[in-house]
This record gives C-alpha cells, sequence and structure tokens, in this order.
C-alpha cells in the first residue's frame, strides 16, 4: 500500500525556485494493483514517479510506503559508465541486500539482458537499448512488490520488447506496478487503474478507461 | 511478502558494495591505474630529494634527509588525499542516488576509507622499498605513527565532509579548496622541521593542525627527533572533531539537496 498525501513539490535552480510541479495531491494506491500514469509533457509524471520511489523528498506533505518498492526503471542513470554490466549488477545486488546469492541474481540477469559478451564491457560502451535491457533485467531481479516504471516497454526491440512485455505479465500476477507510458495500448494492456496528472493536480480512476478518456479530452484544444 | 531488512544492515551492505565498487573503478581507471597510486608519492619523493635532500641532512642531524621528507609526505598525503577524495564523492556518484538506499554520506564515508586503505598500501611499499636500501624504516614508536595517521586521516574525513557539502551548494569552493591544500603542502611542515621557523613565527605557523599530525608521526618515526613545545595531537583530534561534527551536521541539513538533481 501507498498513500501519497497532500504532497507539493517544486525545484529550485539555478535561476531560484521553479514553480509548482505538484500540488496538493493526494490517493492511494492498495496493495496489488497496477496503475496507469497519465498527463501532458511535463505534467509531472516523472516527478511523482521520483517521489514514489523515495530517490526525491516532497517539498510539502507526505508520502508513505507499506512494502517493498523499486526504483523508478527505466531512468537513464543508476548506471556507472566505467563500469562494467556484471560489474554495474553485483553492485545493484549488494546494495539490496543479496550478498548470498549473488551468482544465482547475476546468472538470471545476464540471461534475461541477453548481452552476451557485452555483459563484461563497460557500460559507456552500451548503446540506449542495451542500456536499458540490463536495466529491466536488473530491476526484475528482486522481489519487490510494487515496481514502478517509467516508459521502460517502450525501448529495446521487437523481441526485447516482447519478452519485457511478457516479463511484466508475469509480475502483475505477484505484484503491483505503477507505470508512465504515453501508449495507450500498453497501458491498457498492463493496468486495471489510472491516474490522470493535470496542472498539479492529480485524479485517481478506477477504470484505466476512464481516466484515458478524461486525458484525451484534455489534449483537445 | 519478503522481511523488512533493518537501517543498519541496509547500510552496512551499502558500505560494502560502495567500497568494492569504488575499489575496482579507483583501480581499474585507465592503464595500471594502481601502478600511479603507487608512484605519485614516489615522484613527489624523488623531487623534494633532488631540491631539498642536501641541506636537510645538515639541518636534522642523525636523520636522513629522504626519510625525513617521506614521513612528512605521507602524512600530508592522508590528510589531503583523503579531503579532496572525499569532496568529489557526491558529485562523481550522483547516478547512484537512483537508488534510495544510498545517500550522500555514505559515498563521502567510503571514499575516505578506501583512500586511507590505498595510502597506507602505498606507504608499505615505499617503506619495504627503502628498507631494501638499507635506510632504518622501522618506526621507535609504531603506536604514535599509527595514531597520528589516523588523526591525519580523521581531519581528512572532516574536511572533506564539510568539503563535500560546502563544493555541491557552491561549486567555485571546490576549486579554492584545491588551491588552498597546495599552500599548505609548503606550509605544513613536509619537508622542513618546525624547528627551522623562527620562534616569533611559530605560534602562527602551529594553528596549521596539520602540522602537529606531520611532527607527531616525525616523533614516532625517528628517536633522534625532538618536536618544539606546543605540538600536541590533542589539538588536531580536537580540530578533526570539530570538522567531522560539523560535516555530518550539515550532511543531515541538506540531505535531501545533495541528492536531488
Amino acid at each position: 500500500m501507498i498513500m501519497v498525501d497532500d504532497v507539493y513539490k517544486r525545484y529550485r535552480s539555478d535561476q531560484g525556485v521553479g514553480k509548482w510541479v505538484l500540488q496538493g495531491v493526494t490517493f492511494t494506491i492498495p496493495p496489488q494493483v497496477n496503475v496507469g500514469l497519465m498527463g501532458r509533457n511535463g505534467a509531472g509524471k516523472s516527478t511523482l514517479l521520483r517521489l514514489i520511489g523515495g530517490i526525491d523528498t516532497p517539498t510539502r506533505g507526505q508520502i508513505e510506503r507499506r512494502c517493498r518498492v523499486s526504483w523508478p526503471m527505466g531512468f537513464a542513470d543508476g548506471l556507472q559508465g566505467s563500469l562494467t554490466g556484471r560489474q554495474n549488477a553485483k553492485f545493484v545486488c549488494r546494495i539490496h541486500g543479496h550478498e548470498q546469492d549473488l551468482p544465482d541474481r547475476l546468472a538470471y540477469i545476464e540471461d534475461f539482458a541477453e548481452l552476451g559478451d557485452a555483459f563484461d564491457e563497460p557500460v559507456k560502451t552500451y548503446s540506449s537499448g542495451m542500456k536499458s535491457r540490463l536495466q529491466f533485467g536488473l530491476s526484475l531481479a528482486f522481489d519487490f512488490d510494487v515496481y514502478i516504471s517509467d516508459e521502460v516497454t517502450s525501448s529495446g526491440d521487437a523481441a526485447f520488447r516482447k519478452k519485457a512485455s511478457e516479463a511484466f505479465k508475469k509480475l502483475t500476477d505477484r505484484a503491483g506496478m505503477i507505470m508512465v507510458s504515453h501508449g495507450e495500448g500498453t497501458l491498457k494492456e498492463f493496468c486495471t487503474a489510472g491516474i490522470w496528472l493535470h496542472e498539479g493536480k492529480a485524479y485517481w480512476f478506477d477504470k484505466i478507461d476512464e481516466a484515458l478518456k478524461q486525458y484525451k479530452q484534455s489534449l483537445q484544444p | 511478502m519478503s522481511l523488512m531488512r533493518s537501517s543498519i544492515s541496509i547500510t552496512w551492505a551499502v558500505w560494502k558494495a560502495l567500497f568494492l565498487r569504488e575499489a575496482v573503478s579507483r583501480l581499474s581507471a585507465g592503464r595500471a591505474a594502481w601502478l600511479w597510486i603507487l608512484l605519485e608519492p614516489l615522484v613527489h619523493l624523488i623531487i623534494l630529494n633532488v631540491l631539498f635532500g642536501f641541506i636537510l641532512q645538515q639541518i636534522v642531524s642523525g636523520i636522513d634527509g629522504g626519510l625525513f621528507i617521506t614521513t612528512g609526505l605521507l602524512g600530508f598525503f592522508m590528510a589531503q588525499n583523503t579531503a579532496l577524495r572525499c569532496m568529489d564523492a557526491i558529485n562523481a556518484n550522483a547516478a547512484l542516488f537512483a537508488y534510495r538506499q544510498v545517500l550522500a554520506v555514505d559515498t563521502v564515508l567510503v571514499r575516505a576509507a578506501l583512500e586511507a586503505v590505498l595510502l597506507l598500501i602505498s606507504a608499505l611499499v615505499l617503506l619495504l622499498g627503502l628498507g631494501l636500501l638499507d635506510y632504518k624504516v622501522v618506526p621507535q614508536d609504531f603506536l604514535l605513527v599509527m595514531v597520528s595517521f589516523v588523526a591525519l586521516w580523521l581531519t581528512g574525513l572532516g574536511l572533506g565532509l564539510v568539503l563535500s557539502v560546502a563544493s555541491e551548494l557552491i561549486p567555485e569552493v571546490g576549486k579554492v579548496a584545491g588551491m588552498i591544500f597546495r599552500l599548505f603542502y609548503f606550509l605544513s611542515g613536509v619537508m622542513f622541521p618546525v624547528s627551522a621557523i623562527p620562534p616569533a613565527y611559530r605560534d602562527w605557523f602551529l594553528l596549521n593542525p596539520l602540522v602537529h599530525g606531520i611532527e607527531c608521526l616525525r616523533v614516532g618515526f625517528f628517536p633522534q627527533y625532538h618536536a618544539i613545545a606546543g605540538v600536541s595531537l590533542t589539538y588536531l583530534l580536537g580540530f578533526a572533531m570539530v570538522t567531522m561534527c560539523l560535516g555530518l551536521a550539515l550532511h543531515v541539513r541538506f540531505a535531501t539537496r545533495l541528492v536531488a538533481q
């Protein structure tokens, strides 16, 4: 269960304090529910994911996580370019407390990412598709209760996308998911509930179709 | 649902993982990076020996000039390298804050630990090498040498904690800190004994905490060496404690600002 209570967020930049990205966002995500997050570019989708993932803190308000939440998958960071894919994977396993079963996890990640010999090459030599393969494999190697995904299914080639979406399907049987995607099909395929972000507010819909309808209406001039 | 881990076990896991990661990237950065880590003090040593070695042999009677400079350099590097490496820790590890287990302060503490390990190894290699060349490299008071090293390291850690936050908030701090350390290279008694300073200026000179650590290091090393009055490890340790508390407080105060992008 994730409770977001009256969350405000604005960023500080070199030009001073920015404008409010989120203004009083409140909702509760029940366990095992897959939520699609939608909104215009710059509506604060990634910001909200970062807040839920705990890698940034709200300016005001509170977020309570009563479960194991993944880091936001699909961000380009979290990998160090000068280290190999394997070394990066080891690091992530270790900070998640999997020192004991490290070889098993590594084998899983290597197998899923299908990078071949590139798994032992520095990450900076990877293409963006290869990077997202690695990141996807990393995030699936751990048992989280809720997975956070930022456009992760839209990366990689067709074969990998198919594999990723099958893995996602299997995930949704045992865990919840919060995902951002601009693809209507993707959202409908994976999510039951929806959140529509609009002008700093979040609107919760129990049915993803209604959320999509609202979202599409807002895009009309 | 899987078991929740305790805060301590998470922190410990993060430290271990960061340490190994830092060590790997440190030792595999560029060609034969490990060799350069060993060579750096050696190069300083050779240059300083050529410049000052023959003068020093006459100033401090009974102590070899080369060994004298070696002890000064190792002590100074312990504080300087730790401080400067720690200062860049947050920036260099920014990508890792995507995992909420990793805090800014973790990266600084781990870098300090790695720096100490690397410097102790290169000190050991250097002294062994000098030992093979028939220098008297066994310290007369091993405990005092180690305590001085630890005190200098803690000073570097304290400065590093403060500077890491300061340079994230005000980027210019990093450049200024580098310049100041270069100045203190000449003001910390690395290549001359404090007794060579005219008494009128000694009080000023002794305000620099690094001088105290380096002097104590030498007292522990050479039986013939006598520190001047006013040199105290307590002063250095006090300075280290104050900067460490200040640095940790800054890390707590700005925890979210440091991690935010």
